[in-house]
């Protein structure tokens, strides 16, 4: 009996049409391509992308050298040199964030203890030298200077998770 | 049937000078002691026998104490008096250095005979300073008779006292707190063991007894045993001192026999006052748990009965609230009594002290939390039982008794922000 | 006699009267704590260690509960855990929680303890109690909010060294360690507290926020300050020691440390190190490589010796040179011909020295010290120069033992001395002659030949009397000789004096060195006279005094700054600058050696070398470097075992420094040395000397070339400072007032100094800190003229 069906399915191009039928429903449905870069998906506000170090309104930085990031990072990808500062507080001399090695898991984000380093929701950067995905701490202060706003709000819309 | 013991030549004039001491047949049992040489043994098996308990607060039996001090041991050994009265609600001791000093001379320097201590302290304190001249005096006096010093009225015995102001620390009146401060050092209490009777007063065996201990043991050497007992009831021997403050007519120092019911100190005490209704009663100084009105009244006043309902005789420091008092400021006091007393040598009296004057604080001036009650009595039942020395329990047991008892008034400060009583604010 | 007891079902014996916690500590439970230690007293106050013992209705303190037969103690039960936790949640409220801050961060006790007890959200809501940070000098820094209040700082001041500087004040939560009057903590252990203290309240200054605990590595080592050798673990982080700190080893050091071996390494990171071998050309100092700059000594040395003979090379290195170095370096002088070899750079004294012990050993062991019940120690700052040995003396004195002290420089000590007699120094053998007279006559026995004549005019005194009594009543008595008497100019009578009043006392000789391995030079033959394991037939030099007065045509110096290190600064600059040829293996690019040396090979301090120190009690403790050596800089036995072959000397085939150490192991065995000396008969003794006299002292914190280069030992009260210390009663006799300068005159030099008012100084004598500019003028053995200006 089932080998009487299948005759009539293959001589009918039955499976050829329920394939053309799927083809035709997304030829009428919303599409769902996104013509990146004109246009762009929703991104959480968790999103981890380029690492920024933050400041404090008064301009401070905030880091304060606990290293505690670097002692979490799985990659190995930061580096950090630190002072005792004129006003008797530890600073960094040094706060390198090798993106090469970064594995972008966010642990030194969650490590912070005063929201300084922070993963921004910049993912499109690019490097055209050496050296140039190597980030030192005058760029990663200056991507937070560029994104405080943004940086700002996502933690605010996340702090009552934390 | 009141002031035999203690407070019994209050009415005379001049009580506390030697003379009327001597003709109220004060020193005659120190005498007959010395010329007798009582055996020790004698002499505490009639403090066992009267039931006399240490009138301090804790209640622990007189007689059983002195037994357990090493009294043949060689060395020095020391009789202290603890008259550093720093419970807020107690004044009773004051009152027996201003007009009976001779007998706590003669009291200590009986207990110094039978425990083999020939020097005594008498740490009194600080901010007590008639009470210190008159102590002075009294020593002085009887030193000239010749009842204290070195080989007393020819008898061999050496004994002399000392008077030690103290500088005005609650902690002092812990009995190992009161020993550092005696030996120049800020006034932590030990931990123990190794306890007094063995390693006490610069390492040597010390006694420590209160005020109206002392005071009470030559009128009971003097009747003996049994007659102190009877005064009170079985196990509650002899008369106590009551300082009855707060809001009653008349208050003070009563010396009742023990075991009175509480409705006849009341009685005595003037009644609560005019025009308002007995609302709490703390029956034994700041650090015993209160007792609402229904439980108090039926309650005689002696260390069984207390015990049963829930609180303590302590010292005998009946505080008397009526209906105008606010629980949780008179809370707030007594934490913040608490939290500026705390020694700060260990970790739960230190820290807990202060947490519990602050969130009672806040409760008070209308910042509490509905999680505030659960709070308090979690931090109360952390602090009991884990400190050095009694002041944690001390702190912890009113704010457990308080927020037990009278809830719905805490309840009502946290959801309304304001006092349930009124008047107080 | 042991009980039984059962922790938390496991079935042990303890020692009956020792704490639950030791027993529980011994069977690997770990009860939390942070009062508790076992080197202080119980204080039973944080709370932390309560357990649930069976029958008792509250939970107890371990720490302060004794053991009894049958004891069951629950370490993890419930009312255990829950008294643990709430004080865990109490000693949390007020603290900071700054631990991102904190340099105790990641080593911390209360962060350890409070990841297993704590809990994870406050419940306190209230003000933080905040305390206004103390100034105790430079060595520790405070963060007072921190503290947890356990007084291990405190009991550590009263129990251990004995100083109370730091106390609780205030009661209640306003209680707060500290000075009360603000004040540096000057005691010579305070920086014990560092590591006793278990949060950040008390940490390390000059550490302070160098790295994070988790980013160092530990290495072991050894200090190399004193004679003591205590055991340290080097700290090091990126390639650089950033601390150091004690390792326990109860015969040694137990658990602490001298201030000056926990920050005096700070000297081997200093700027002016030498990275680069140099040679001076035509005046001019020039950056070379290794190659030319050996090639450079070895035709140096060779041209003097082809000129002018072996005989005119000497070599002196500093006593806190490793084994190996001087075993080579003698070996190098000796191989070349040449005996002039030595490590005594501040003796001055060498007439006996053929009589001289093996080495100059503490004739017993360190731990022994605690337990004497006599002790004479003559010539020895011994809190500041000996630290530890000085802590073993208190816990015997604090036992009862008498202890004593004679010479020139008074101290005070946290325990009850028996007598303490301080003299002119030039009165020191007279003093010391007295109490052997008093023995003599106690003892009623005949004296040495010679005695009687030369200690006719000497005076027995009460303190003579007392101090021979107390000698000859302990049944374990033992007499040291310290670093000043060592350095005294008649250092033979005072051995000789030692060493009868030893023998008629039946006490043990001691002697307390300079330097971290006096006893291992002379093991390894840097001395003159001697060979390696104190072997004779080897060329025989002479001693340093000599060797600098004869000013030899070339000199190897070896971690030697000549104007610092020597007793005799003057000669020892002189015969220098004279010299033809000065090879100097050294840490340092030090002034001195700039002016006087021809090339300058840089060498690695302890901390970068593999090496032993033997100390005074004869334990030869070896140790790696902990770093690599900075820069171009090698370690010494490597550039001496180099030097030996290219200059084809034999006996330079080592390929390790144990190699080199076991070779002289095994030629020294089991060879103890001992410290009695024949008797010699002494000069005179002078009682009343004429005019003044300096009193030479070396700073305790200007010992050697990295001490002296450590910047925070430098800002304490134990430096060096630049002025003539005199007595009050000094002062008034040349009425002079502090700080007013005076003029010192001898020999025809003149130098000015200001005055300051000293107690420690004897009337009569002005106390000029060795390395001083000027000082090298004053001669401390003869006298001298001193007016105000």
């Amino acid at each position: 009996m089932r080998k009487v069906v299948n005759y009539f399915r293959s001589l009918l191009l039955w499976e050829l049409f329920c394939g053309l039928a799927l083809t035709g429903k997304y030829l009428f449905a919303r599409k769902i391509t996104v013509q990146y870069p004109d246009e762009k998906t929703p991104m959480s506000n968790r999103f981890r992308g380029l690492h920024a170090l933050r400041r404090y309104p008064n301009g401070e930085e905030r880091c304060i050298a606990c290293k505690l990031c670097e002692a979490v990072c799985p990659a190995l990808a930061i580096t950090i040199e630190s002072e005792q500062r004129a006003d008797g507080t530890r600073r960094t001399t040094r706060y390198d964030i090798d993106l090469t090695k970064c594995i972008f898991c966010g642990f030194c984000e969650e490590s912070c203890p005063v929201d300084s380093i922070v993963e921004t929701r910049v993912f499109e950067y690019h490097g055209e030298q050496r050296g140039d995905l190597y980030m030192t701490k005058d760029k990663l202060l200056a991507v937070g200077d560029k994104f405080e706003k943004q940086i700002a709000e996502d933690r605010a819309r996340d702090a009552r998770y934390r | 049937m009141s002031n035999e013991v203690c407070f019994r030549l209050n009415d005379k004039d001049q009580s506390w000078s030697l003379k009327t001491y001597v003709a109220n047949g004060g020193y005659e049992v120190w005498k007959k002691i010395l010329r007798d040489k009582t055996a020790a043994d004698d002499i505490i098996s009639q403090i066992k026998a009267s039931a006399l308990r240490g009138r301090g607060g804790a209640g622990f039996p007189t007689g059983l104490k002195w037994s357990f001090m090493p009294r043949t041991a060689p060395g020095q050994k020391y009789i202290v008096c603890n008259s550093d009265e720093g419970e807020p609600g107690t004044c009773k001791d004051r009152d027996i250095m201003r007009f009976n000093p001779h007998q706590l001379v003669e009291g200590m320097a009986i207990a110094g005979y039978t425990l083999g201590a020939t020097v005594g302290y008498n740490y009194i304190r600080g901010e007590f300073w008639e009470p210190y001249e008159r102590m002075e005096a009294a020593i002085e006096d009887a030193r000239k008779a010749g009842l204290l010093g070195k080989n007393v009225l020819g008898s061999g015995v050496d004994f002399d006292m000392h008077n030690h102001l103290g500088g005005g620390a609650y902690i002092c009146g812990e009995e190992t707190a009161l020993l550092e401060s005696i030996e120049g050092k800020k006034g932590q209490p030990r931990f123990k063991p190794p306890f007094p009777a063995s390693y006490g007063l610069f390492g040597r065996p010390t006694t420590i007894n209160n005020t109206e201990t002392l005071a009470s043991i030559p009128e009971i050497l003097r009747h003996g045993g049994k007659w102190f007992l009877e005064l009170g009831k079985p196990n509650n021997g002899g008369t106590k001192l009551f300082s009855v403050s707060g809001h009653v007519n008349k208050p003070g120092n009563y010396e009742v026999a023990m075991g009175m019911p509480f409705a006849e100190l009341l009685q005595m005490a003037g009644g609560v006052r005019t025009g308002h209704k007995l609302k709490a009663v703390i029956p034994g100084g700041s650090s015993t748990p209160v007792l609402p009105a229904n439980i108090i009244m039926d309650c005689t006043m002696d260390y069984d009965s207390l015990a049963k309902a829930g609180s303590m005789l302590g010292a005998g420091s009946v505080i008397i609230m009526d209906d105008s008092t606010c629980m949780v400021r008179a809370l707030a006091r007594l934490s913040h009594f608490y939290y500026e007393e705390s020694c700060g040598q260990c970790t739960p009296c230190r820290e807990g002290t202060g947490w519990l004057a602050r969130v009672v604080h806040r409760v008070e001036h209308g910042q509490g939390r509905p999680e505030d009650l659960q709070l308090l009595e979690d931090v109360a039942k952390k602090i009991e039982g884990r400190t050095i020395c009694g002041l944690g329990d001390a702190a912890a047991m009113p704010v457990a008794s308080f927020v037990k008892h009278f809830r719905d008034e805490f309840q009502y400060h946290i959801e309304h922000k304001k006092c349930l009583v009124g008047g107080a604010h | 006699m042991l009980v039984t007891i059962e922790i938390d079902g496991k079935k042990v014996q303890a020692r009956s009267g020792a704490m639950v916690i030791e027993a529980a500590d011994e069977l690997g439970i770990r009860i939390p704590r942070f009062c508790y230690h076992k080197k202080l007293s119980i204080a039973a106050n944080c709370r932390m260690c309560l357990v649930e013992v069976e029958k008792a209705a509250k939970p107890l303190p371990a720490c302060a509960t004794p053991v009894t037969e049958g004891m069951r103690i629950f370490t993890k039960s419930r009312k255990a855990l829950d008294a643990q936790k709430a004080v865990m949640e109490f000693l949390l409220i007020n603290h900071p929680l700054d631990c991102p801050i904190c340099d105790q961060g990641g080593e911390c006790e209360l962060q350890d303890v409070a990841m297993g007890y704590g809990r994870d959200v406050s419940r306190f809501a209230e003000k933080k109690r905040v305390v206004k940070d103390k100034n105790l000098g430079p060595l520790i820094s405070t963060d007072m909010t921190r503290c947890i209040h356990c007084t291990r700082c405190v009991r550590f001041g009263e129990e251990i060294a004995g100083l109370r500087e730091l106390g609780a004040t205030g009661r209640g939560e306003h209680m707060e360690i500290g000075t009360y009057i603000e004040k540096a903590v000057q005691h010579e252990l305070s920086g014990n507290v560092i590591d006793l203290c278990p949060v950040g309240a008390l940490t390390n200054k000059p550490f302070r926020f160098s790295a994070r605990a988790w980013e160092m590595r530990q290495f072991p080592t050894i200090a190399a300050h004193d004679c003591v050798g205590s055991n340290l673990n080097a700290h090091i982080g990126k390639n650089k020691v950033l601390r150091m700190v004690p390792r326990d080893n109860e015969l040694v050091n137990e658990t602490w440390i001298s201030d000056r071996d926990r920050f005096g390494f700070e000297g081997v990171n200093s700027d002016d190190r030498l990275r680069v071998p140099m040679i001076k050309q035509n005046g001019q100092w020039k950056e070379t490589d290794w190659t030319s700059a050996l090639d450079f000594v070895a035709t140096g040395l060779g041209k003097i010796a082809s000129t002018s003979g072996v005989s005119e090379i000497g070599a002196l290195c500093s006593p806190s040179s490793t084994v190996e170095e001087m075993y080579l370096l003698q070996r190098f002088i000796r191989g070349l011909g040449s005996g002039h070899v030595d490590h005594r750079l501040r003796q001055t004294d060498f007439s006996d020295q053929d009589a001289a012990p093996l080495y100059p050993s503490l004739g017993q062991s360190i731990e022994h010290l605690e337990t004497v019940d006599a002790a004479l120690v003559i010539g020895a700052d011994i809190r500041r120069q000996q630290p530890l040995l000085a802590h073993r003396l208190r816990m015997a004195a604090l036992d009862g033992a008498n202890v004593m002290f004679l010479g020139s420089v008074g101290s005070t000590y946290q325990f009850p001395v028996a007598a303490n007699v301080v003299v002119d120094p030039r009165c020191l053998t007279n003093e010391l002659a007295g109490v052997a007279k008093a023995l003599l006559k106690q003892a009623s026995v005949n004296p040495p030949a010679g005695f009687a004549e030369s200690a006719k005019a000497v005076q027995v005194s009460a303190d003579h009397e007392a101090i021979a009594k107390a000698l000859k009543g302990a049944r374990n008595a033992t007499v040291l000789l310290g670093t000043d008497a060592i350095h005294h100019p008649d250092l033979s009578t005072l051995r000789s004096l030692a060493s009868l009043i030893a023998q008629l006392t039946d006490a043990k000789l001691g002697y307390m060195t300079e330097g971290a391995n006096a006893a291992g030079a002379w093991l390894a033959g840097m001395v003159p006279h001697r060979g390696p394991s104190g072997s004779k037939g080897a060329p025989a030099g002479s001693p340093i005094s000599e060797m600098l007065r004869q000013a030899l045509k070339a000199y190897v110096l070896l971690g030697v700054e000549p104007d610092k290190d020597c007793g005799d600064v003057r000669a020892a600059m002189k015969a220098m600058r004279d010299a033809n040829f000065v090879v100097a293996l050294t840490a340092y690019q030090s002034p001195s050696l700039e002016q006087v040396a021809h090339v300058m090979l840089p060498v690695a301090p302890f901390t970068e070398t593999s090496g032993t120190f033997v100390n005074a009690e004869g334990r030869w403790q070896s140790f790696a470097g902990a770093v690599a050596p900075q820069g171009d800089a090698r370690p010494a036995w490597k550039v001496l075992r180099v030097l030996g072959n290219v200059m084809h000397i034999d006996g330079f085939e080592f390929m390790s420094s144990e190699e080199v150490r076991d070779e002289l192991r095994t030629r020294v065995g089991n060879a103890h040395p001992d410290n009695k000396t024949r008797w010699h008969p002494p000069r005179p003794f002078v009682s009343v000397p004429q005019g003044f006299t300096r009193v030479t002292l070396v700073a305790p914190h200007s010992v050697d070339a990295i001490v002296r280069r450590s910047d925070a030992l430098q800002q304490t009260t134990d430096a060096p400072t630049f002025a003539a210390l005199v007595s009050d009663e000094t002062a008034r006799e040349l009425s002079v007032r502090e700080g007013q300068m005076v003029a010192m005159a001898q020999g025809g030099n003149e130098i000015t100094m200001p005055v300051r008012l000293d107690a420690r100084v004897p009337r009569g004598c002005v106390l000029v800190y060795a390395g001083q500019p000027g000082a090298e003028h004053l001669d401390p053995s003869a006298t001298l003229t001193v007016r105000g200006i």
